[in-house]
Parts: C-alpha cells; sequence; structure tokens
C-alpha cells in the first residue's frame, strides 16, 4: 500500500509538473506575441531541453521563416559525448528526405553512438513547415506525457510559426507593398510634380493662348469693324479668284450686295471686260510662279460697276498669310474724284502757267532771313535765267539795267528793313543787249513765323510798247482835234482875218480914191496907205498866231506866262463865244508866276475848256451866259486856271460819268477834248478835274507845276493819275 | 476900179454941191473892229457922206446921233449887243434906219435872215467900195 501510494504520488507529481510544463508551453504563444520565429524557436527549443531533459533539441525548417534561421541545434549541457550539430543536422537531413508521415516515432542509433532516442516531430500539418528533432538518452524517452508535451510544442511552434510566417508573409507583402507605395507615391509625386509643371505650362499656354485668342478675337473684331467701317473697298479672293469678303464700302461703290458677289469670281465682277483676260493672265501666273506683278503696289487701273459703268480705282492688293492655298485681299479706291481734282489741278497749272506766260506773270516768295526765292517757271523766262539754277539777288542783279541797279539794291535794302510791301518798276538787260521792264509788287507776310515776301513780277515791256503807242496815239489824236477845232473854228478865223483884210480893201480904195482927186489928196492917201499897211501886218499876225496853235509841232517846254497864252486863246475864240453870246469875264491873277511847258499844248486845253463852257451854256436863256475865266497861284508852287460857266452842269453823282467821259470814243465835242485835255495836263505833271458849283453849272480847273519838271515826253507816260473826281 | 463911172461920179458930184448949204447925210457906223471904224470914214467922207463911229451898239444907242443917221453900216457878230439885237431894238422903237450889215463871217445863212428883218443889204468883209457906196445910195433912198 505504501508503495502504490508513493507510486501513486510520484505519478502525481509528474502529472503535475507535467500540467506545468503544458501550461508553460501554452503560454509561450504570449511570449511570442510579435512572433519572431527566430525567438519562437529559440525559446522553445530551451523550453524543451529544460522540461523533458533532453539532450538535443533541434529544428529544421523547410523554408525561411522571416529571418530566423532555417536550421538551430540546441544542446543540454555537459552531456558528452554528443554527435555534432552537423552530424545530427546530416542524420536529420537524411531522415527529412524521407516521407515524414512513415518517420519512426523513434530513431534510435542514428549516428551509431549509444542510445539516443530521437523524436522528430513534424511541424505543420503534413510537416510542410519542417521538423522539430528531440533527443535525449534516457531510455525512458519518450515517456507518454513527454510525447504529448512535444506534440504540444510542436503544435504551437507550427501556430507560432504559422504564425510569423504568415506575420512575416504578411510583413513582406506590407513591406512589398509600402515600398510600391512609397515607390508609387514617388512615382505620383513625381508626376504630380511633372504634372503640376505641365499644369504650370498648360496654364501658361493657355493663357499664352488665351491671349492670343482674346487678341485673335480682338483683331478680328477690329478686323471687322475695319473692313465694315472702312472707306475703301476691300475685298478678299480666295486661290480660285472668287469672292470671298465684300465689304459695305465695296457694295455701295460697286452696287452689289455682298451676299451677291460672295463666291463669284472677281473677274466677273468688278473686272472690265477689256481687263478680264489680263487679270485671269496674271493671277494663274502667280499662282504658279509665285511671281507677283501687282502684289504690295499701288496701281491705278480701272473697274467696272454693276450697272456696267467704268471708274478708275487705285488697287493694293496683299497676300493674306495663312496656311494652305493663297487668298488675296484687295483694298480698293475710287479714285473718281482724285482724279477729277488732279485733272483740274493739272488743268489749273496749266492756266496757271499759261496765265503767266501770256500775261508774262512771273511769281516768287522771298524767305528775308535766308534769301531763299523760289519762282515760278515765268519768272525764268522773263529773267531768261535758266531754270535749274537757284534763283539768287546775285543771278538777278545780273540781269538787271545798271541805270536800275541801285534803285533795285535801295527798294531790296529798304524791304529787308521795313517789312512793308513792295511795288517798284525797273529795267532788266538781257544778255543779249534787249531791255525788258518790269512791275514788282510783293506783299509781307508771315508764315508760320517766317517772315517772307510773296509777289509778281510782271514783264510790261509790250505794256509799255503799247503806252508808248497809246501815247503817240493821244497826241495825234490831240493834232486831230486840233483840226477839228480848226474846222470848227472856221468862221472865227475867217472873222479874225477878214478884219484886217476889211481895212486893207477899204483902206486901198480911199487912197486910189484920194489920189485920183483933183487936185490929188496926197496926205490922205499917204494915210490911209499907212493904214493898209498896219492892217496887212494886223492880218499876217492872225495867221501867224494860227498856225503856231493848229500846226503840227513837237511839244517844247518853255516858260509860259499863262495869262497871256489864256489871253491870246480868248481873242481868237471871241467871235465864236459871242456869237454864242457868252459874256466873257477875266480875273487874271497881277503877277502869276511863269509856268514850265509846252505853250500851244497848253493853250490847246484852255480852248478846250473855253468851248465846253460855252456848249454847257448853248440853252441857257433865263441867264446871262457867263464865262468866267480864272488864273491864280496855286498851292505847291503851283498855278491853276479855271473856267467857269453857269451852265446846265451835271449831277454830283453824275461826276463819274462826266469822268468816263473822258474817256469817249466819240471823235468830237466834249469827250475827246477833255481826254485830250487830260493827257496834256498829265504830261505836265500836273492835273485836271471838274468841280459843280454852289450855282448852276461847272468849274473846270487845272493845276500845273511852276518849276520846270521835265515834260512827260511821249515815250514815258506819266505815273500819277489824278481823278476828276477826287478834287470833286 | 481906178476910175468911177461916169454917171456915178457926176451924180456925186451934183450931190455935193447940192448939199453945199445942207448938212451931208450922216452915215453910222457900228463896229467893234479899229480898223473897220478907221478905214470907213475916210471912204465915207470921199462919197461925200458925213461918217460917226461907234464901237458897240450900246455905244451907238446912247448917242444923239440916232435920229440924224441915214443910214446906218452895222458888224454883225460884236460883244454885247450884236447887230441883229440893234436892229430889232431900233425897229421896236420905231427908228426905222435903213441898215447896211457888214460881216467878217462866212456864213451865208446870215444874209436872207437879216434881210428879211428889212436891212438894205449884208455885205461881206472885205468888200470893194462900189459895193458899199451902191448899198448906202440904195438905203438913201429907200424911202
Amino acid at each position: 500500500m505504501e508503495v502504490q501510494s508513493e507510486l501513486a504520488s510520484g505519478e502525481v507529481r509528474h502529472l503535475q509538473r507535467c500540467i506545468n510544463d503544458l501550461i508553460s508551453l501554452l503560454g509561450l504563444p504570449a511570449i511570442w506575441r510579435d512572433g519572431d520565429p527566430s525567438q519562437v524557436l529559440h525559446t522553445l527549443l530551451d523550453a524543451l531541453i529544460r522540461m523533458l531533459r533532453l539532450d538535443l533539441a533541434s529544428v529544421s525548417l523547410t523554408d525561411e521563416v522571416g529571418e530566423a534561421p532555417v536550421e538551430i541545434v540546441r544542446l543540454a549541457e555537459q552531456r558528452t559525448p554528443m554527435p555534432s550539430a552537423h552530424e545530427i543536422c546530416e542524420a536529420l537531413s537524411e531522415c527529412s528526405k524521407s516521407d515524414s508521415r512513415r518517420w519512426p516515432p523513434l530513431l534510435r542509433n542514428l549516428m551509431g553512438e549509444g542510445d539516443v532516442s530521437f523524436v522528430p516531430l513534424p511541424l505543420g500539418l503534413q510537416g510542410e513547415l519542417g521538423v522539430i528533432v528531440a533527443a535525449a538518452r534516457r531510455t525512458d524517452f519518450p515517456r507518454q506525457t513527454e510525447a504529448l508535451l512535444l506534440s504540444v510544442a510542436a503544435n504551437q511552434a507550427s501556430i507560432a510559426l504559422q504564425g510569423a510566417r504568415l506575420l512575416s508573409h504578411q510583413k513582406r507583402v506590407a513591406s512589398q507593398l509600402d515600398q510600391r507605395v512609397v515607390q508609387q507615391t514617388a512615382e505620383l509625386a513625381t508626376a504630380n510634380e511633372e504634372l503640376k509643371l505641365e499644369l504650370a505650362e498648360r496654364r501658361l499656354l493657355e493663357e499664352k493662348l488665351g491671349q492670343e485668342e482674346g487678341e485673335l478675337k480682338r483683331s478680328e473684331a477690329r478686323k471687322a469693324a475695319i473692313v465694315d467701317s472702312a472707306l475703301d473697298c476691300i475685298l478678299t479672293i480666295d486661290h480660285e479668284g472668287c469672292i470671298t469678303e465684300f465689304n459695305p464700302a465695296a457694295e455701295h461703290t460697286f452696287g452689289y450686295r455682298r451676299d451677291e458677289v460672295l463666291g463669284m469670281p472677281l473677274a466677273n465682277v468688278i473686272i472690265p471686260l477689256s481687263l478680264r483676260e489680263k487679270h485671269r493672265e496674271g493671277f494663274a501666273h502667280y499662282l504658279a510662279t509665285e511671281e507677283a506683278r501687282v502684289l504690295g503696289k499701288r496701281i491705278e487701273t480701272t473697274a467696272v460697276r454693276a450697272d456696267g459703268s467704268e471708274f478708275p480705282v487705285e488697287l493694293a492688293i496683299s497676300r493674306i498669310k495663312l496656311e494652305g492655298p493663297p487668298a488675296f485681299t484687295g483694298y480698293l479706291r475710287d479714285i473718281t474724284e482724285r482724279k477729277r481734282a488732279e485733272q483740274e489741278l493739272r488743268r489749273s497749272e496749266a492756266f496757271l502757267a499759261e496765265a503767266q506766260h501770256l500775261s508774262r506773270i512771273g511769281s516768287f516768295s522771298w524767305r528775308v532771313a535766308t534769301d531763299e526765292i523760289i519762282c515760278s517757271e515765268q519768272l525764268y523766262r522773263i529773267f531768261q535765267i535758266d531754270r535749274d539754277a537757284q534763283m539768287t539777288f546775285e543771278l538777278i542783279g545780273s540781269r538787271i539795267h545798271p541805270e536800275d541797279l541801285s534803285k533795285f539794291q535801295e527798294h531790296l535794302e529798304r524791304s529787308r528793313r521795313d517789312r512793308s510791301d513792295v511795288e517798284l518798276e525797273f529795267r532788266l538787260q538781257m544778255p543779249d543787249g534787249a531791255i525788258k521792264y518790269v512791275h514788282v509788287a510783293a506783299h509781307f507776310r508771315r508764315d508760320h513765323g517766317r517772315l517772307e515776301y510773296i509777289g509778281a513780277v510782271q514783264d510790261v515791256t509790250e505794256r509799255r510798247a503799247f503806252e508808248e503807242a497809246l501815247s503817240k496815239a493821244r497826241s495825234e489824236l490831240s493834232q486831230v482835234a486840233r483840226v477839228t477845232s480848226l474846222g470848227v473854228l472856221t468862221a472865227s478865223i475867217a472873222h479874225e482875218v477878214n478884219q484886217p483884210l476889211s481895212g486893207i480893201v477899204t483902206n486901198a480904195s480911199t487912197c486910189l480914191r484920194m489920189l485920183g482927186a483933183d487936185p490929188p489928196n496926197v496926205d490922205g492917201a499917204r494915210e490911209t496907205a499907212r493904214r493898209t499897211i498896219r492892217d496887212g501886218n494886223r492880218a499876217s499876225e492872225v495867221i501867224s498866231r494860227l498856225r503856231s496853235l493848229y500846226g503840227k509841232k513837237d511839244p517844247t517846254i518853255e516858260s509860259v506866262d499863262l495869262n497871256e497864252a489864256a489871253l491870246e486863246v480868248l481873242a481868237l475864240s471871241l467871235s465864236e463865244l459871242q456869237r454864242n453870246r457868252i459874256i466873257v469875264l477875266q480875273e487874271l491873277a497881277d503877277g502869276l508866276p511863269r509856268v514850265a511847258g509846252d505853250r500851244v499844248q497848253l493853250q490847246q486845253v484852255v480852248l478846250n475848256l473855253l468851248r465846253n463852257a460855252s456848249d454847257a451854256m448853248s440853252t441857257i436863256d433865263d441867264r446871262s451866259r457867263d464865262l468866267l475865266i480864272r488864273t491864280e497861284p496855286d498851292r505847291d508852287d503851283r498855278v491853276r486856271l479855271s473856267v467857269t460857266d453857269v451852265g446846265i452842269g451835271f449831277e454830283p453823282q453824275a461826276a463819274d460819268k462826266l469822268f468816263g467821259a473822258f474817256y469817249t470814243t466819240k471823235t468830237e465835242g466834249m469827250g475827246i477834248g477833255l481826254s485830250v485835255s487830260r493827257s496834256i495836263i498829265e504830261r505836265h505833271h500836273g492835273r485836271l478835274w471838274a468841280t459843280p458849283n454852289k450855282g448852276p453849272g461847272v468849274t473846270f480847273s487845272f493845276s500845273i507845276p511852276c518849276r520846270p519838271q521835265g515834260l512827260t515826253s511821249d515815250d514815258t507816260p506819266a505815273t500819277h493819275t489824278p481823278s476828276v473826281s477826287d478834287a470833286a | 476900179m481906178d476910175t468911177l463911172p461916169r454917171e456915178a461920179h457926176s451924180c456925186v458930184m451934183e450931190l455935193c454941191q447940192e448939199r453945199r448949204v445942207v448938212e451931208r447925210p450922216l452915215v453910222s457906223v457900228v463896229d467893234d473892229d479899229e480898223s473897220v471904224r478907221e478905214s470907213l470914214p475916210d471912204l465915207l467922207g470921199e462919197f461925200g457922206f458925213a461918217a460917226r463911229t461907234f464901237s458897240s451898239a450900246e455905244e451907238f444907242l446912247a448917242s444923239d446921233c440916232v435920229d440924224q443917221t441915214r443910214c446906218l453900216i452895222l458888224d454883225i457878230a460884236m460883244p454885247g449887243m450884236s447887230g441883229p439885237q440893234l436892229q430889232q431894238e431900233l425897229k421896236l422903237s420905231r427908228r426905222e434906219i435903213p441898215i447896211v450889215f457888214i460881216t467878217a463871217s462866212r456864213e451865208e445863212a446870215v444874209r436872207p435872215q437879216v434881210l428879211e428883218q428889212g436891212a438894205i443889204e449884208c455885205l461881206f468883209k472885205p468888200f470893194s467900195d462900189t459895193a458899199l457906196l451902191d448899198a448906202v445910195n440904195s438905203a438913201l433912198h429907200s424911202k
């Protein structure tokens, strides 16, 4: 009973130990929580050696699990001799090669040394994980409980290894995954960066595009606005010559609507029939060779409207810079007006040139500061200076008559100084010696702050010649007038001559009678003979006076007593005046200064004035026909002679008409008389005028200088032309 | 004209003798020309007439000779009153003196005018002595 109890108590202890070991083993996974396979195997092998007092424990794995070694051999301490780990491994590897299911649970004398019981414990259900080998020299090994513990440990290890393996795998996968994620992340980041860059670029591009697009849009809008509102016709055509654009101005100009002509060949629409072939050729030529004949140039040609009318146009064609087949823009302007204006301008210029040529007037401008002179063609012609030459005062001076040069320069300097308007006349001497008279009139002005004279130079040579001819004609006319007067005064002349003749005849008759008497009255006869001689002389005086008045004689300047001259005229015309019942009153100033002039011509004027006065009173019957002839000193060392009548006179308003009468073409009467008189007085540097009286009638007066000024001869007409009205 | 016709001469002589006791008939001359006024009286005197001269119509009218004048030798154109005006003046005052007009003018138209107004003759200067004598005689015998 005691043995049994001892046995029983030993068994209990053993079981208790076994349960403790089992609990320890079962507690191992808690330690293995991290699942490091290496730790699992080491702790397991250590636990088995300790629990089962093994001499050797090893593990061999089929695959690497995590970082754990494939094989581990643990030997219990102080257990000698034991096969080396290598030997054990080889033995085990022999075992492992065989089918583990057929493994004997116990391997005896595996290495030929003693009895060592080897218990292989497969890891995993089919031993696919590897194998654990537990070995002990004990003979009782493995006891039942030990086998149980070993299988539990193997299960635990399998589970742990499975877990570790799984974990390792997971870890690996995770790591791989992580790596992949990192890699992908990096790739993504790179891609992202690239994308960002791309985006940025794209944005830039878009912005640019946007801008370009905006600009393009604006440009398009602008172009459309320009095209629509352009005053010029704008047409575009494609490579086939068909119209693709036709702006409102074109519609207006050509009389087509845009939609009518779009797509139509340009040639058929606006090009006149006569030019179409040329257009087609040119167009084809360009398309074939790209040799432009008209591109980029302004050309003038003819276009045709919808109604068939042709008109001049200015045309500029440019090629539209676009990809693809060429297209063209034509800018077209109706230049009818311009052509007309050009033509008018040309005509006007031609007219001006012709007018300048005909009127012999050249124009010029003179910049005072620079002495720059610009002349019209005609001026070069007048001066006979080569047109290419630059006009200078030196050059002009070389053409001026030496006698007039100082006068010209004097005027020039005065103009430079005074900047007043200029008017002067001087002579030119041409290289061939010909003399020209020119009249210069220039107006001073400021042109944009520059001081200049604008003027005209007229070649008055012909006018001079004409004036000379006129003056000669006047002179001859005055001669005619004298003769005319002679005719009119025949009676008066006859009277003047017949008076002394009558005396002569009577005296001679008386003389004869006295001599024939018985006794002859010699004394009486002598007296009558003496009277006969005297009357004969008287008659001779009358004749010579008439001859001096009516004979043609060149004008001569002499010192003339105007009173004496007037009295002579009165004496000659007295009978005619008396016949017209004119009462002549005289108020001749005493001590009147003598005047310088042509006596006969001045008497001619007095005679004219007397006759005019007489004529003006021929119808006056209600008052005495008083004629007053008066002489008096005038201001400025002049002498005035006036003839006052009480005739029909003239209305003050008719003064101009009277003045006009001076130029009458009547060959007799008042007009020619006054005209001739005026020219005579002007030649004496005097003036002749008429004023209505306060009472009835008119007073005609002339005033001439006393000091000799040289008679303005027939070839130098008077420059001062007093009018009748200015004194009226 | 060296000698007067015989009959005329005898007639003149007869007249001279006849009027020896009586006054010779007065012939007045009105002319503004001095030559005429100087030469005519001598010739008229040769003819046996008394003669007075006046330089203007006004002077004649103002003189005391108007009524004694048997014949008036009168110039036509004169300053102031002309010959025909004096003729009218005398006619109006009923002093009908026979008038012989003389004129230096050659205007023929004036002659019939003055003759129509009653003038005896109108002589154009210069005239012959016989023409004057005939005219004066006609004037003296007109009544």
